[in-house]
């Protein structure tokens, strides 16, 4: 994977709690100290729906599957997962990362999606 | 600071009302909820006006100014105070805290959505999705009722709860709705019906999610001194409280608990000196069957993992160890966003005040709301009490 398709967290330097990358300041003692962690390549599935009813963007689907997963260092993320069917909370998964849809102006979006092992 | 007092309310019919515009809701209400207080002839030093999607699905921007304009409020101080499906909350918490510190004395909130004209499909659930975060959450695909199917899948296995007892809190809300005038929906349904909708957001069904609405609250409130020089049965406002959780959904340690609700609660309940004991009826709110469940949890009438287990029960019902949503809910009495939390307090004034009808609880002396920003990101609570 190169760097755009890896799932990356920031670790907070001062007091060590794992965030989402977004947040510019540490969620738990405000620090901006911050170091990246990679996940692992298998995660567990922590809950799944399958979403009868997608968004505009997945006008092609019928339905989706999405997935949180959590990752063995405890990095986690929501996803589509590849298979709706023998989903179980606990099975593990692995991230791929592919186009998942075209937005309504035709721009495509590329991402993480979750397979089974 | 002072006391705070309703002292009016005013409540359009909820539902799909083709021929009002959300400036004529808000007009509706309003004008009823001024008439209610006795303050016809009365200046107002402040409104305070709710709606999430004006700008969306409306065009329409300049809402409070264009309010008071109309109905004849004119030099009010007007606010619009946007808090997503909150923003009702909000927008009470902001009028008490103006009048509280002194600075006002009559105040108007005023909340209401107009949104059942948008016909393109998915339409108004993806205007409500930009509340989701969009790269950890919206851009793949992830809606809020995905995230109720989440949830709910979560909570069942964790618990180990019965998909009928959380659809049981529908069948509820709707029998509680049907002795309501101003719900979207006066129909009673059956848990068997309920359990045989399509499935939306697996194990998420149709009759576990609100409708979409049209539809305006408005309440009158001021300094508890003055209260009885308009209206003989005001209702104190005696707590407040409002708090914030995570963006991302999947960050919050344990997705089944809504710490914003366990701390804006608490907050409301230490401001009024009450705990959850001496509430008699509680407005939760139930956009997804789940979440009425998981409130009645982290808002302290339930253990953990128990709610569910307790509407099945029927101790949620009216006459049940704690009443939840006799007005019907947003199940039932609809849910046009920026009027939810007003509307949630109004049913407690009605309770408070005798004037619930059929769906009266006995003896309701104290109630409290819960509105529901985000998911679960930004909540609400208000507490209120017989003066």
């Amino acid at each position: 994977m190169n760097s755009k398709e890896r799932i990356e967290w920031k670790k907070c330097n001062n007091c060590g709690f794992l965030q989402y990358p977004t947040h510019l300041r540490c969620l738990k003692c405000k620090s901006k100290d911050f170091i990246l962690v990679e996940t692992s390549s298998v995660c567990n599935l922590l809950s799944y729906t399958i979403l009868n009813a997608p968004p505009a963007e997945f006008r092609n689907q019928k339905s989706l599957a999405l997935g949180i997963v959590e990752f063995e260092n405890g990095i986690r993320a929501l996803g589509q997962i590849s298979s709706k069917e023998d989903l179980e909370i606990g099975m593990k998964l692995k991230p791929i990362y592919k186009k998942i849809c075209e937005n309504l102006d035709g721009s495509e979006v590329y991402t993480h999606i979750f397979e089974p092992i | 600071m002072r006391e705070v007092a309703i002292i009016g309310v005013g409540h359009t019919k909820f539902g799909r009302l083709n021929d009002k515009s959300l400036l004529d809701l808000l007009c509706e209400a309003s004008l009823e909820a001024i008439e209610d207080s006795n303050t016809s002839n009365t200046d107002f030093d402040s409104v305070y006006v709710a709606s999430m999607l004006a700008e969306t699905l409306n065009h329409m921007t300049g809402v409070a100014s264009a309010l008071v304009d109309r109905i004849g409020l004119l030099p009010a101080a007007a606010d619009h105070i946007k808090n997503g499906p909150a923003s009702g909350g909000s927008a009470i918490k902001n009028a008490f805290y103006a009048i509280a510190s002194g600075a006002c004395e009559l105040v108007l909130v005023s909340g209401a959505e107009k949104m059942t004209h948008i016909t393109l499909p998915g339409g108004v659930t993806s205007a409500v999705a930009t509340m989701t975060h969009h790269n950890a959450e919206r851009i793949h695909g992830a809606s809020l009722p995905s995230f109720a199917g989440l949830l709910t899948r979560s909570y069942m296995e964790k618990y180990n709860v019965p998909k009928e007892w959380i659809t049981s809190i529908a069948v509820k809300n709707h029998r509680n709705g049907l002795n309501n005038p101003y719900a979207h929906f006066q129909k009673e349904i059956t848990l068997k019906k309920a359990m045989e909708s399509p499935i939306i957001a697996d194990p998420l069904q149709l009759y576990d999610i609100c409708p979409i609405s049209d539809g305006a609250a408005a309440i009158v409130m001021c300094d508890a001194n003055i209260a009885k020089k308009y209206c003989d049965s005001p209702i104190l406002i005696t707590g407040v409280g409002q708090a914030t959780d995570t963006h991302i959904i999947y960050e919050r340690e344990d997705v089944t608990v809504l710490n914003a609700l366990r701390i804006c609660s608490k907050q409301a309940y230490d401001m009024a000196k009450k705990t959850p004991n001496d509430i008699d009826v509680f407005e939760a709110h139930d956009a997804f069957t789940i979440l009425e469940a998981i409130q009645s949890e982290d808002i302290g009438f339930f253990k953990k993992g128990e709610g569910a287990k307790a509407a099945h029960e029927g101790l949620t019902e009216i006459g049940g160890k704690i009443p939840i949503n006799p007005s019907g809910g947003l199940k039932a009495r609809g849910h046009p966003l920026g009027a939810t939390g007003v509307a949630q307090v109004i049913e407690l004034v009605w309770q408070l005040r005798g004037e619930a009808g059929k769906r009266q609880v006995a003896d309701a002396d104290t109630g409290i709301t819960c509105n529901f920003g985000g998911f679960g990101n930004n909540i609400v609570s208000i507490l209120v009490e017989r003066m």
